[in-house]
């Protein structure tokens, strides 16, 4: 992959590049603000890119913003947006953006995932392909503050296990092997959340992100 | 002047806070009534005398008439002066002073998260990075699927090494500028230390009996950490005296140093945020520091806030 870093900090903007660099990849620039990134991607156009949220000037979502102008104008481009703190309604703004388009392509991630490196290499080349991924603390949070809606509240143990699996971006057998049962159980699983949370079959490539969409909006 | 119940401006109505200070004020005020009220009925009297032709006796009634009015008017005036205009004007600075204090510490407080975020974790996400590279090779060199490259992974143990003694540097120094240990031991050995960290050669006269209050103790502290890392930077001083008195009531802090001097207290500046902090006390700062030094900076600060 062809992957562009918009990051601050330059330590962590070196050991990212390294990372990405030892795992095969090819970091086309590694930048420093929102406005060097989105003229960075509109030069390469990578694969992937990998933003952090807090960035120059204003250090606050910066980074968001950027994301979601990436989306909009180069469609072919994931981004993975990472930072040190998960604010769920970024999550919210990124996955909206991301349902308008055709592809998904972008995930949110704390920082910390990245001491993981495969399993992060992993989630950015899933979000180059157009997947989802939302990291574990999103859902954990989004969970812990829905509990009071009633349309989680029909939902069974099991059933939000996968969801949250879903919200992570995994595909149905890499769910079955997490939660250890076969893949034809989380077909079901998934159609039923699909069917509770009122999307209609013809949804097709959308209906995973739309899925965690509306569980994000409920 | 410290705050008293009757001068928390948010606690009391306008009303009430009147009646407080008319107590006070009573004695003049009735005073200068009683003054007021004989002036008038000599007048009357002079008058009346005045009317019958009596001109000499007339004189006798005014005179002192004019005197008492006179007197009268005066005490009114002060008496009405010590009653509205002293209170709105303690409200209006007390109401200044906390907003400066709140907006003080929640730039205090955005600092630190800024310092932590841009230091101290940003540091150790790049050590966790290292780590997890690390891991990965060795993992790989374990069960035989990746290349042998110790030298790699001792390179990458090395860099994660020194970023967690980065971090515990920066961790450190930012413990240490929210609350300075050796404060705990009193101020005079936290100047002490200070004096001793400094980047020029300090010269430290302290004479401190008894301990100020704590929140004192710690303004002090900044103030004098300020003012000693501004000789440096700005007044480009080769040597600077600290010293810190307390007398009963009073703490005074003064830097001295032998640099280029024309230091002024400039809006939104340094020396104007100490002055700023060092007024939510109702202490007090002073500058002198012509052109070509030396530069003298004089705190003072209520033994108690």
């Amino acid at each position: 992959m062809r992957i562009v870093i918009a990051e601050d900090s330059a330590v962590v903007r070196a050991g990212l590049a390294e990372i990405l660099a030892d795992s095969g990849h090819e970091v086309a620039a590694a930048v420093g603000n929102a406005d060097d990134l989105l003229a960075a991607v509109a030069e390469h156009r990578p694969d992937a890119a990998v933003v952090d949220v807090r960035m120059p000037p204003g250090y606050t979502d910066e980074g968001v913003r950027a994301a979601i102008a990436i989306r909009r104008d180069h469609p072919k481009t994931g981004v993975l947006v990472f930072s040190q703190y998960i604010e769920t309604h970024y999550a919210a703004d990124l996955l909206g953006a991301a349902s308008a388009g055709s592809a998904a392509g972008v995930g949110y991630l704390l920082k910390d995932r990245v001491s993981d490196v495969d399993e992060f290499v992993d989630a950015l080349s899933r979000v180059a392909a157009g997947g989802t991924v939302l990291d574990p603390e999103v859902v954990t949070q989004l969970l812990a503050a829905s509990r009071r809606t009633d349309k989680l509240r029909s939902f069974t143990a099991r059933e939000r296990e996968v969801l949250t699996l879903m919200a992570e971006g995994r595909s149905n057998s890499a769910i079955a092997a997490n939660l250890v049962v076969s893949e034809r159980a989380v077909e079901k699983h998934v159609a039923n959340i699909f069917s509770k949370l009122t999307l209609a079959p013809s949804d097709a490539d959308n209906r995973r992100v739309l899925a965690v969409l509306r569980y994000l909006e409920s | 002047m410290r705050a008293t119940d009757d001068n928390v401006p948010s606690q009391r109505s306008v009303l009430e806070r009147i009646l407080i200070r008319s107590w006070e004020y009573r004695h003049l005020r009735f005073w200068a009534g009683y003054r007021i009220v004989a002036g008038i009925i000599l007048v009357f009297c002079g008058v009346a005398t005045l009317w019958v032709g009596a001109y000499g006796w007339a004189a006798l009634f005014l005179v002192p008439a004019a005197l008492f009015l006179m007197f009268g008017y005066w005490e009114m005036t002060i008496a009405y002066r010590l009653l509205y205009a002293p209170l709105p004007q303690r409200v209006r600075e007390l109401e200044r002073s906390r907003s400066r204090v709140v907006d003080d510490s929640a730039a205090g407080l955005r600092r630190i998260e800024r310092d932590l975020h841009d230091g101290a974790q940003a540091q150790l996400v790049a050590v966790s990075m290292k780590l997890g590279l690390a891991t990965k090779k060795l993992g790989g060199m374990v069960d035989g699927t990746g290349q042998t490259d110790l030298d790699r992974v001792l390179e990458l143990v090395v860099a994660a090494h020194r970023g967690t003694k980065e971090a515990i540097t920066e961790l450190r120094d930012l413990a240490r500028g929210i609350h300075p240990p050796a404060l705990d031991q009193g101020l005079g050995a936290a100047l002490a230390t200070l004096a001793a960290r400094s980047d020029l050669p300090v010269e430290l006269v302290v004479d401190l009996p008894e301990r100020p209050s704590p929140a004192i103790e710690t303004i002090a502290y900044f103030c004098a950490a300020e003012l000693l890392a501004n000789a440096a930077k700005h007044g480009r001083a080769r040597h600077a005296t600290l010293e810190a008195a307390h007398v009963p009531g009073l703490l005074r802090v003064e830097v001295t140093d032998d640099g280029i001097g024309g230091a002024r207290v400039e809006a939104h500046g340094g020396l104007a945020g100490l002055a700023e902090r060092v007024r939510t006390v109702d202490g007090r700062l002073r500058l002198s520091s012509p052109p070509g030094g030396p530069t003298m900076v004089t705190v003072e600060l209520p033994s108690h806030a």
